[in-house]
């Protein structure tokens, strides 16, 4: 019972940190129909910025970690993405892998392609007893932080203008316009939210692993992005559910294949997928009303 | 303001020209619309009515000719300044948001206003104005009959309270007596002094609404009047349906 208890801990703080990645990805496809796999650049950003902050205090350096995050989302979506607005999605597919391929380049030439080890939070890893399971404090944290991200998402996009906005835009941005909402602002405060949810997932992830590579967000993206597409392209409660789901499923998958089967796990995973999008080709939770981009 | 300013245009386009790629939806359109002013544009499918909106709100970019608001080009203005200035556009099928509910899309009418107090207490009295819409506030828009989302589109557009309001064929899908109710509508509106221009494939309907006409057909505007010009003129039916264009009336 108790072991079945740490599983079900396992699958949901993995489950969290997909469905955060999710939602950085599907917060950005809903408004500019973009699927930004460069926001995994965004999530090694910050893992690096913590790593270059590590002699500065502790809040300090995720302070400024996550400024760098959305600083940079908003050069990535004033350089890159603004010139392309109203292109195609596969236009914008491949302008956001050029981005992706470019920073991580980019931190290669600088800091090195080697991996560098990172001790950031290093307590959050001990395990703790909570009611009765020895559990690892990151575990908890993650689950915490992964619902308390949700949360307050969904207050801003339910109770504020801003929120409001985007929700418009995200099912028809001309309409938005044409009402006087200005696509540079909603577009430039989604990839702010996007860049703050890469740095709870940087901290998280970075806490856990304790390696900081240019190539260390390259899964995570994947994996969320299926789950964007399994929930459903263009909804957000979509997008959190897939990417639970699908994290969900690679740690149950690891649990209860047979120990020689395991290496293959993303390979059962991704059948999952497969005979989700069979079923239902719209993914799980389909956007209402796509209507006609900027 | 000088007493010249009374006579000019509120909205003036003169010689408009929009392609799309190599097809030309209008080709060299011009017509003006005075303050208070309720002008229709009508023609059959493909004549450029939609375009001409589209081009005037900012959505579709003109390859030629001028379009002044109040005096002041409105080409390469934004959709967003566009309707800051005072343009609302309505389009055709509507557009609501059919995902929020009906307050939230006409909370979103008050993107423009500047004097949120006010704009608040509009919106107030938009559920009074439209008791159907205060009685479903709370719905998702997506569930509103055709002839409720056209008054949601027309109450969202009014909240911004426009100087000129547009229209894209107001009364297409909908019951005959739903479509009483919207010109209804349109006549209070004009009634207090907010202009329109009206496109419309329903010729019968605009004639009687508006104060002018224009007939447009193959992205040229054929003939121009009041429904006492153009009723019983032969060159009406010609210029509407695209037949034997011969530029004057044919006697009675």
């Amino acid at each position: 019972m108790n072991t079945l208890a740490q599983y079900a801990v396992d699958t949901v703080s993995v489950g969290g940190l997909y469905a955060l990645t999710a939602l950085g990805i599907g917060l950005i496809f809903g408004v500019m129909r973009l699927i930004n796999f460069a926001h995994g650049e965004l999530i090694t950003a910050v893992g690096y910025g913590l790593l270059l902050l590590s002699g500065v205090a502790l809040p300090v350096a995720m302070a400024g970690s996550l400024a760098i995050a959305v600083l940079l989302a908003l050069v990535m979506e004033r350089v890159a993405f603004r010139p392309l607005r109203g292109a195609d999605p596969e236009t914008l597919l491949i302008a956001s892998f050029a981005v992706s391929f470019f920073m991580q380049k980019l931190l290669a030439l600088t800091v090195g392609a080697r991996a560098k080890g990172i001790d950031f939070l290093p307590r959050l890893g001990e395990p703790t007893m909570v009611l009765g399971l020895r559990l690892q404090m990151l575990q908890i944290v993650t689950i915490l932080t992964s619902a308390g991200l949700l949360a307050a998402l969904s207050w801003f996009l339910a109770r504020t203008r801003a929120g409001l906005e985007m929700r418009a835009a995200a099912e028809n941005f001309q309409m938005a316009r044409l009402l006087g909402v200005r696509a540079n602002r909603v577009i430039a405060v989604a990839f702010a939210l996007s860049g703050v949810l890469a740095a709870a997932v940087a901290f998280l992830f970075v806490a856990q692993s304790g390696t900081l590579t240019p190539r260390m967000s390259l899964q995570l993206v994947i994996i969320a992005f299926v789950g964007t597409t399994i929930g459903g392209l263009g909804s957000l409660v979509g997008a959190a559910v897939g990417g639970f789901l699908v994290g969900a499923a690679s740690v149950i998958l690891q649990t209860v294949l047979p120990p020689d089967l395991r290496e293959f796990r993303e390979a059962f995973a991704f059948a999952l997928v497969i005979l989700v999008l069979l079923v239902r080709p719209q993914g799980l939770f389909p956007a209402r009303g796509l209507k006609e981009r900027v | 303001m000088a007493g010249a300013m009374t006579d000019a245009p509120l909205l003036a386009v003169a010689d408009l020209e929009v392609r799309y790629g190599a097809v030309a939806a209008l080709r060299g359109v011009s017509l003006h619309v005075a303050p208070g002013e309720f002008v229709a544009v009508v023609g059959p499918n493909g004549a450029g009515k939609s375009s001409l909106m589209l081009a005037i709100a900012g959505a579709v970019r003109p390859q030629a000719g001028r379009i002044e608001f109040r005096g002041a080009s409105l080409l390469g203005a934004s959709l967003e300044d566009i309707v800051r200035r005072g343009i609302a556009l309505v389009p055709e099928g509507r557009h609501i948001f059919g995902a929020l509910t009906v307050a939230e899309n006409l909370r979103l009418g008050i993107t423009v206003r500047a004097d949120r107090r006010a704009a608040e207490a509009d919106l107030d009295a938009s559920f009074r104005t439209f008791p159907i819409l205060g009685e479903r506030r709370r719905q998702p828009a997506g569930r509103l009959s055709g002839g409720e989302q056209q008054q949601l589109a027309i109450a969202r557009a009014l909240l911004g309270r426009p100087t000129l309001l547009m229209l894209d064929e107001p009364s297409l899908g909908l019951a005959p007596a739903i479509i009483d109710q919207v010109y209804r509508l349109l006549g209070d509106i004009r009634a207090q002094g907010v202009a329109v221009l009206m496109v419309e494939q329903n010729a019968a309907r605009a004639l009687d609404a508006a104060d002018r006409t224009y007939v447009l057909n193959s992205g040229l505007v054929r003939l121009a009047g009041t429904k006492q010009e153009l009723i019983g003129n032969a060159a009406f039916d010609a210029a509407y349906f695209g037949v034997a264009m011969s530029g004057e009336a044919p006697p009675p």
